[in-house]
């Protein structure tokens, strides 16, 4: 804590009266271009293993060396402070003049933009990719050689697109990075390839993101029109001063209200909200870590970066049509999901559903207009959620590919399981809010920041709040129903039909992989006889310690400059362009007025700091009037405070519930549940009274059948009609015309008679025709 | 006279070489015998460092409307040079050498390498004195010594009777070219009274065209038509390109082409690009036969292309189309003098391009051979089917091979777009919008043959089994022929890449300074001499002041 703390410090004394949201104006320095090019020599080394058919583990480790360099850049990077904070030009992009006169030019450079929020992006991402490289380097043994170098490969492309993505000084290269993670994503989900179910879950990714990057590049061409800039720190300072590239105002006009909406479609798309989230769940096909790292922690956070980066251009409109269509499509979302995990089995694809669920609540932090809980919640999300995706790794790493909820009960107690478990345990207390754990405090500033945002801000943001709580319960209800049925109770488990086990025996070291080995060698062996669930080995046991033990120390960064800044991620906030003044969080400057109007409260005195974010630049809060108004209530309390017993209780009445319906016989002492046999609950007996519904929520409300009959179906028939239009008169058309040539050319074919007289015969003539055609001109 | 003999530096360099090379080609000794061809890389190499000195000191300057073009001119034909000459390694005295090196007596009378290399050279000198002319004599004769050997070398690069037949027909519709674009000279004389380009164009400038200069430009086009193989004089290309051996079909494509281009600039810089209704055109006469010759041109070599079988059949073709292609640089004129609106500055650049991409496309062909069922001189490598697989068999020339032809179609980013480019904004900056349009249908319907080139070699199963009676194998002198392939195909890329250095250069080569009307009236008068001499430095200087970076 005091390393942490201790630039901290120094950036709170940093703290100026500037007038806007910060903009990095320094230089940052230039050996951050370190943090991607490691990542990228990497993938250049993995290429290399690959072409020289390495078979060892030394692909993996040269990646988590790598990355790890990564994070530590990374980390002296943050450790400089504010001081750092600046734009890097590494080298010249793409500088393009465009028309003669006009002087507008497009400039693009290789260039990063580092501010809070990029620094705060990159320590998580660089972080988790150097733990999670750890974890893969074991948990993608059994198919070391060029799988094992292909798998890297992509991991390492990954990182590295990552990080030009939330690093980016301009919109053009931000794209560059959005790009290809997608790819690495597709690359990553269709891993195993020879999978039908894998590569169908690749292209839906791809595809479906495809759909809102349409979006993000509309916007980034309508940015370049209106603005005539893509670059952030020009449009950044062109958004405070409220004009556009002409010197026009801009509040009022569409460019603040369709280029939100447009890079929130590219939002949608990658971060899986709104109709856009079946992929996710399908791209659980991937390799766990894989989910672990890009389809919970990192890539599919890139969303809430993308609006949170871009906040200013939101919050210039004073409408906020585009925010709060953010917030009500992140509480759907986030209820949706919920819903949907109620009757999930799978407890990969219940994570993925979580995921969804959690990203819906940063969407609608950001668009209820608490900047600084969206950003803490990706934060600590990132943590918690990556070490479930590797318990659930090391759970399906040892019982060979098995997920069902209903065929494994009490890995607990199985040897070699218990580090697993624990960590299992931490992160699903994170997940569901219990007091104390990173997640409660990050969720609990959103939800709080529900009521304290008055309606006429964003509309109906009270019911948001009450569908983010509702939510909140169900979360807890499910993350617990996994941890209550798989992990405790009585021992029992079914291997599932992946062989992953053929090349532990290092790992592992002990009997168990000599008798798994020998098991296999038997002809015809059936599933069960002979099979041993190998636990985890050091890589992975260690990988999610680490993890575990990061999902418990981050929840003190909630307490680092809390009276400044309300945790360390508003210290970040600040300091870049996600900062804002969020209604009964930040720009207190006159507190009692707050008081006055919001009439409350003890102890209001730790609320007391001015944030450095002109509310007047952006129209927002333009005069004190709306100062006034610019904080809710909840049971005429101060949000912000109740919200902490008010979750709490919602969570522990998630989990009790979770216990009641699944919990084992004489759990804990307590004696609430009553399972004793593996897949036989209370809750089976609650289904049965709901008659379909419970089958309608496990196939996922068929919203996947309804895409299918909606889109696939129609583009299908409509494919065949273009066709058909396409082969009888494109086709004939272009056939026709390219016959032209051919057609001329046996036309003059006969004058190429190999003659030598007729070939002069025809120059002469042919002069003698250019003659008659001059004289004709001159006659003319 | 010193003057003018400080600006031909490099040809004298280049003729002293070849004197050189011609006693080195009768040595009894293998080893002089052999150092023919590295003499002559050497003297084309001195010629170029010479040009391109003379290039960069800002002088010497031609008397003529162009002042600056020769020294870019002489650095193109020096580095093409030296791919055309590397490239004949092997072609001339296979039998002969075989045969000494079995122990017959060297016999010079039986060799033909010493005058093979010194015609090639001569024919290079004539090149570069064609760029230096400043007089029709001097034209004439340069354009001559290019041309003359070319005939002698079609038939000396096979023992087969194909090549003896494309000789006959070169030389004799040559010579019927030659006498055209002679009476043109004859008739500009009879029309301006002078044989000098400087004072030609002031008279044309003061006098305007009469009907027997008009005839003359006619004739002086046309006849030179044969030199670029243009449309009506297109007729020999195809035969006399199959007959010789890749090599010198190499030689053919760049060459006289080249001359042929340099002397039409000449020509019409003579005239003046000062017409028209916005004074920056060709008289409309000109321009209308220029128009003409351009699209036909183009259009008849890229659809005769697409019917053949044979390689080099399609590439003699394509030639024809590239030459169609830089009608419409010569047509646009210099334009205001900026890189995109002078088809001057294109046509320099495209002949720079098209010499060295079309030289690697040769190169891979002369690369291989393939065995002849008559026993005799093994066959050269010439329809589709050899070249189907050469990516399999051979995959450095196939990616050669790849290269350089994509880049004769204009596939960004290669060398070949680079170049093109410019003639479609030159062409549109003249408001030819019609000729561009048919500029660039005819790009598309050159993308069928070259791609199918790329097809056969890159992507079609190998016919024939590798070692078999029918596949094709490496040419004795593998080495050098792929050599200059891959420095052609090097030379593609990386020269894209310094694009905008060689439109730079391009660009102060192809400078115009317009003729200046009513210097000549002057020159009638008493002291003519004096004065004449006065506005002939008057624009030296005027030249000089030009940027030449």
């Amino acid at each position: 804590m005091t390393m942490l703390s201790m630039p901290l410090g120094a950036l709170s004394n940093l703290v100026a009266a500037a007038d806007g949201p910060y903009i990095a104006t320094g230089e940052a320095p230039q050996w951050v271009a370190l943090i991607p090019a490691l990542p990228l020599l990497g993938a250049v080394l993995c290429l290399i293993c690959a072409c020289l058919n390495v078979k060892n583990k030394a692909p993996g480790y040269l990646t988590v060396g790598l990355l790890a360099g990564s994070f530590v850049t990374t980390l002296v990077a943050f450790l400089g402070g504010t001081d750092n904070y600046g734009v890097a030009t590494i080298f010249r992009w793409i500088h393009a003049s465009i028309g003669a006169d006009s002087g507008t030019s497009l400039v693009s450079n290789f260039a990063f933009y580092f501010d809070g929020l990029s620094m705060l992006w990159m320590l998580f991402v660089t972080g988790l990719a150097t733990v999670i490289g750890l974890y893969s380097s074991e948990y993608m043994s059994g198919d070391k050689g060029l799988g094992y170098c292909r798998f890297f490969f992509a991991f390492n492309v990954f990182v590295f697109s990552m990080s030009c993505l939330v690093m980016a000084d301009n919109l053009l290269l931000l794209f560059l990075g959005w790009e290809g993670v997608g790819l690495c994503s597709y690359l990553l989900i269709g891993y195993y390839y020879k999978k039908p179910e894998a590569v169908a879950a690749a292209k839906k990714a791809f595809i479906i993101n495809r759909i809102g990057d349409l979006g993000l590049l509309m916007a980034i061409g309508a940015t370049f029109v209106v603005f005539g800039t893509v670059e952030l720190r020009p449009l950044f300072e062109m958004i405070a001063a409220g004009i556009d590239a002409n010197g026009e105002a801009i509040g009022g006009t569409w460019a603040v209200v369709v280029i939100p909406l447009l890079l929130t479609a590219g939002a949608f798309g990658k971060s899986a909200q709104l109709f856009f989230y079946v992929w996710l769940p399908d791209a659980m096909e991937g390799p766990t870590p894989v989910s672990a790292l890009i389809h919970a922690a990192t890539m599919v956070t890139a969303g809430v970066y993308l609006i949170a980066r871009m906040f200013p251009l939101y919050a210039a409109d004073d409408a906020m049509i585009a925010l709060t269509v953010v917030a009500w499509a992140g509480a759907i979302t986030a209820f949706w999901a919920a819903t949907i995990e109620f009757a999930q089995y799978d407890i990969k694809r219940i994570m993925g559903y979580s995921t969804i669920s959690q990203l819906g609540f940063m969407f609608a932090g950001l668009g209820l207009l608490g900047t600084t809980g969206a950003v803490f919640h990706v934060f600590t999300h990132a943590f918690f959620k990556a070490t479930l995706f590797l318990c659930c790794g090391a759970v399906m790493h040892g019982f060979g590919g098995q997920l069902s909820l209903r065929r494994l009960s009490g890995v607990m107690w199985m040897k070699g399981f218990g580090i697993t478990a624990v960590c299992m345990l931490i992160g699903c207390l994170s997940l569901s809010g219990v007091p104390f754990t990173a997640g409660y405090f990050s969720k609990d500033m959103i939800l709080a920041q529900a009521f304290a945002t008055p309606g006429d801000m964003i509309g109906g943001a009270y019911f948001i709040g009450l569908l983010l709580l509702l939510t909140a319960a169900m979360t807890a209800y499910y993350t617990f129903r996994v941890f209550f049925r798989v992990f405790v109770g009585p021992k029992y488990f079914e291997p599932g039909d992946d062989d992953h086990g053929d090349d532990h025996g290092d790992d592992h070291g002990d009997d168990h992989s000599h008798a798994h080995d020998a098991a296999k060698e038997e002809p015809g062996d059936a599933l069960h006889t002979g099979f041993h669930p190998h636990a985890p080995g050091w890589a992975m046991n260690t990988a999610m310690v680490l993890l575990a033990v990061g999902t418990i120390v981050i929840a003190s960064l909630y307490f680092v400059n809390k009276k400044e800044d309300h945790g360390w991620a508003g210290t970040m906030v600040k300091y870049s362009s996600a900062a804002y003044a969020s209604p009964g969080l930040g720009h207190k400057g006159d507190g009692e007025k707050k008081d006055e109007a919001v009439g409350l409260l003890p102890a209001d005195a730790e609320a007391g700091a001015v944030m450095p974010v002109s509310l007047v630049a952006e129209g927002v809060v333009a005069d004190e009037d709306a100062t006034a108004k610019a904080s809710g209530t909840l049971f005429g309390y101060d949000p912000f405070k109740i919200m902490y017993y008010v979750s709490a209780v919602l969570g522990l009445i998630g989990i009790i519930a979770a216990a009641w319906f699944h919990g084992p016989k004489g759990l804990a002492g307590l004696g609430i549940g009553n399972r004793v046999e593996p897949a036989k609950v209370r809750m089976d007996a609650v289904a049965a009274r709901f008659g379909p519904i419970p089958r309608w929520a496990e196939n996922k409300w068929y919203v996947d059948e309804l895409y299918h009959i909606v889109f696939v179906k129609v583009l299908l028939v409509s494919s065949h009609i273009y066709h058909a239009i396409d082969k009888l008169v494109i086709d004939g058309i272009v056939d026709l015309l390219g016959s032209l040539p051919r057609w001329l050319g046996s036309l003059l074919r006969p004058s190429q008679s190999g003659v030598l007289h007729s070939y002069a015969t025809g120059m002469v003539a042919g002069s003698a025709v250019l003659v008659a055609l001059i004289v004709l001109v001159a006659l003319l | 006279m010193a003057e003018k003999i400080a600006t031909i530096w490099p040809e004298i360099v280049l003729f002293i070489t070849t004197c050189v090379v011609m006693i080195l080609g009768l040595s009894p000794n293998k080893q002089w015998r052999s150092l023919c061809l590295p003499a002559s890389v050497a003297g084309l190499v001195i010629a170029g460092i010479l040009a391109a000195w003379g290039m960069r000191e800002g002088g010497p300057v031609a008397d003529t409307a162009l002042p600056l073009m020769p020294g870019f001119v002489k650095v193109t034909i020096a580095v093409v040079g030296v791919l055309l000459v590397i490239v004949q390694a092997g072609l001339i005295d296979r039998r002969e050498e075989a045969l000494v090196s079995t122990g017959r007596p060297f016999n010079p009378l039986r060799t033909n390498r010493a005058e093979y290399f010194s015609l090639v050279l001569f024919s290079l000198t004539g090149l570069m004195l064609c760029a230096s002319a400043s007089d029709l004599i001097w034209l004439f004769l340069a354009l001559e010594l290019t041309s003359l050997p070319t005939y002698v070398m079609v038939a000396m690069s096979s023992s087969r009777d194909r090549a003896q037949e494309a000789a006959v027909k070169y030389f004799y519709l040559g010579a019927l070219g030659a006498a055209t674009f002679l009476y043109g000279f004859v008739m500009l004389y009879g029309g301006t009274g002078t044989l000098k380009l400087g004072p030609m164009a002031e008279i044309i400038a003061t006098e305007g065209i009469n009907p027997i200069t008009l005839i003359g430009l006619l004739l002086t086009i046309a006849g030179l038509g044969f030199k670029i193989a243009a449309v009506p004089m297109h007729f020999y290309t195809a035969d006399v390109y199959q007959g010789a051996a890749a090599p010198v079909t190499a030689f053919l494509a760049f060459v006289p082409k080249t001359a042929g281009f340099i002397a039409l600039l000449l020509v019409c810089a003579t005239v003046g690009w000062r017409f028209g209704e916005s004074g920056d055109a060709l008289p409309e006469s000109l321009r209308v036969m220029l128009w003409v010759m351009a699209a036909v041109t183009m259009t008849v070599g890229n659809v005769l292309a697409i019917l053949q079988n044979s390689v080099k059949r399609v590439l003699a073709y394509s030639s024809i189309a590239h030459s169609g292609y830089m009608l419409v640089g010569l047509l646009a004129g210099p334009g205001d003098g900026s890189f995109p609106s002078s088809g001057v500055s294109a046509v320099l650049f495209y002949l720079a391009a098209y010499g060295i991409t079309n030289t690697g496309a040769f190169a891979v062909i002369a690369s291989l051979e393939r065995r002849a069922a008559d026993r005799g001189e093994p066959l050269e490598v010439d329809s589709f089917d050899d070249l189907r697989g050469l990516w399999k068999r051979e995959p450095a020339l196939g990616v050669v091979l790849a290269i350089v032809t994509l880049s004769l179609l204009g596939f960004p980013p290669l060398l070949g777009f680079m170049a093109k480019l410019p003639l479609f904004t030159a062409g549109i900056s003249s408001g030819e919008i019609a000729l561009v349009v048919i500029l660039g249908l005819n790009s598309a319907i050159a993308a069928f043959y070259y791609l199918r080139i790329v097809k056969a070699a890159m992507i079609d199963d190998p016919k024939a089994e590798a070692g078999s009676a029918d596949a094709a194998s490496r040419h004795p002198s593998y080495q050098l022929r792929f050599a200059t392939g891959m420095c052609s195909a090097v030379g593609v890329i990386g020269l894209s890449m310094l694009a905008g250095q060689i439109a730079g250069n391009t660009t102060s080569a192809g400078s115009y300074v317009p003729p200046v009307a009513g210097a000549s009236e002057a020159a009638e008068g008493v002291f003519a001499v004096v004065e004449q001499e006065a506005a002939g430095e008057a624009r030296t200087e005027t030249a000089s002041s030009l940027p030449t970076s």
